[in-house]
């Protein structure tokens, strides 16, 4: 293990999954509050699509999957007050986005590594790969802090605070199409069917135990942070697929939190 | 600031259904109006309109400062029989009160907003040991003082209440008449939707709204 810490590939893992647990744990918080856990994987599914037919035409795939991302964040934030629900919206993007990635990579001549899309490939993080999840990470966690207090009030209370002053569509919109950018640059770290896990288990875990939103917060990120650098150290001693091991530890967590919560409450 | 309101030919319809027709009519500053009709007449629909939750379709509504001039739309305290506050929410008292009287971008809370939202909970009757207190952990009487606090806190010089006494217990309601009065005698106006426009100690004028809206006489 400790030999492992002195490889480069697996200090630029430890580095990446500490940046995507901080950008999912912090995003988390309002995918909970705001239960958005259908979107999110919906977004992150989507993204799918958007990454195969970016393979097939030649464009980075991490354009298109934020392109797809963000399109079907838009029809669910656009679904808002329509006769299309928003589950509705979601559901119908992304088994469309889908079928289509599923086309497109029927057209695509060279070796796609899907497995790595479907679940992560956290041990071949490259230096760029980390420049890519480093500023998305700081210009989400800028957005949340600067926005911080009318996305909460947003969150909890939309019609007191519209009647506050707060444009809660705008604010709707801002956490979809945050989660949209958090979906595709955590990719990398734990692939598209397991990154709208790190989206809701680590908010999930810490609202079973915070009743107040700075220990809410706090918590969520801890526990993001516990999952991704737990499960990848479990990997290594265990021999097991990273990102499979990191929602595994997230999800140990949140059974474990689940219990100490009830527990607590008698 | 005392501030009335004006409405102009205001028009609204919800999901394509008229639902309030070339409303005309104005709220004088500093006074007590009623809104009185019958379930589905547009009472709501209409207090909606004036807080800016919903657009008209025709018309407009202005804000009268002193003088009659026409003002920005001010701050409203609002308190309604039915609130969309989550029952879990993460916030205490201190905090929605807070935030909600200075929701600007920002991390951290405003220091006199805090101040203002204390002085508001404690108004409404609310103890010192509740103000920390997750809304989510209060008893249905006291998150209904807390949406009460709120909406007085920070003196908007427009308070709206619709149906807000059916949600209240008789310690509670004690608690908003005495807040309406006060409010009133400071130069605020106070709008209330009501089936009983005796409920927060008598109106200084009554409208019914069924669709229209017609101003009735007040009894002296």
């Amino acid at each position: 293990m400790i030999e492992f810490l002195s490889y480069p590939f697996f200090q630029r893992a430890l580095l990446a999954g500490a940046l995507a647990a901080l950008l999912c744990g912090a995003l988390s918080f309002f995918v909970v509050l705001r239960r958005l856990a259908f979107v999110g994987s919906g977004v992150a599914h989507a993204a799918f699509g958007g990454v195969a037919v970016a393979t097939l035409f030649g464009v980075p795939p991490l354009a298109g999957g934020l392109v797809a991302a963000l399109l079907v964040a838009g029809a669910a934030a656009r679904a808002e007050g329509s006769s299309v629900t928003e589950d509705s919206a979601v559901g119908v993007f992304t088994v469309a986005a889908m079928a289509l990635g599923v086309v497109a990579l029927g057209f695509v001549k060279t070796n796609v590594d899907l497995f790595g899309l479907m679940f992560g490939n956290i041990l071949t993080v490259a230096p760029a790969d980390l420049a890519v999840l480093g500023v998305a990470t700081a210009a989400v966690l800028a957005a949340l802090a600067a926005f911080f207090r009318p996305l909460l009030l947003a969150s909890v209370d939309e019609e007191g605070a519209r009647v506050a002053g707060v444009n809660t569509t705008a604010m709707r919109l801002l956490v979809l199409v945050l989660v949209g950018v958090a979906v595709v640059v955590a990719l990398k770290v734990v692939g598209i069917l397991l990154v709208s896990a790190l989206l809701v288990l680590p908010g999930a875990a810490a609202r079973t135990l915070a009743a107040r939103w700075p220990a809410l917060l706090a918590g969520s990120i801890a526990v993001a942070l516990v999952s991704v650098v737990g499960g990848l150290l479990l990997s290594v001693a265990l021999d097991i697929a990273p990102g499979a091991s990191i929602i595994l530890v997230g999800a140990a967590l949140f059974v474990t939190s689940l219990a100490a919560g009830r527990a607590r409450r008698g | 600031m005392n501030v009335g309101v004006r409405f102009e030919g205001v028009s609204v319809a919800l999901d394509g259904r008229p639902v309030l027709r070339d409303a005309s009519f104005e709220i004088r500053a500093g006074e007590r109006t009623a809104f009185v009709g019958p379930n589905g007449g547009g009472k709501t629909t209409l207090v909606r309109t004036l807080l800016g939750i919903l657009k008209p379709a025709t018309g407009r509504i202005a804000f009268l400062g002193d003088g009659g001039r026409e003002v920005p739309r001010p701050r409203m305290g609002f308190l309604s029989q039915r609130s969309t506050l989550a029952f879990d929410a993460p916030l205490s008292a201190e905090d929605l009160v807070a935030f909600s009287l200075s929701p600007g971008a920002g991390f951290r809370k405003h220091a006199e907003a805090s101040r203002e939202a204390r002085a508001a909970l404690l108004r409404v009757g609310l103890t010192e040991d509740r103000l920390g207190v997750p809304v989510g952990l209060l008893s249905g009487g006291q998150r209904q003082r807390v949406l009460l606090a709120r909406a007085v806190a920070g003196a908007p010089p427009l308070l709206v209440l619709d149906e807000a006494d059916t949600a209240l217990d008789t310690a509670g309601l004690a608690t908003l008449r005495r807040l309406v009065t006060e409010e009133v005698a400071a130069g605020r106006t106070v709008v209330y939707v009501t089936h009983d426009s005796d409920a927060m100690g008598g109106a200084d004028a009554v409208f019914r709204v069924d669709g229209v809206v017609t101003e009735e006489p007040v009894d002296a």
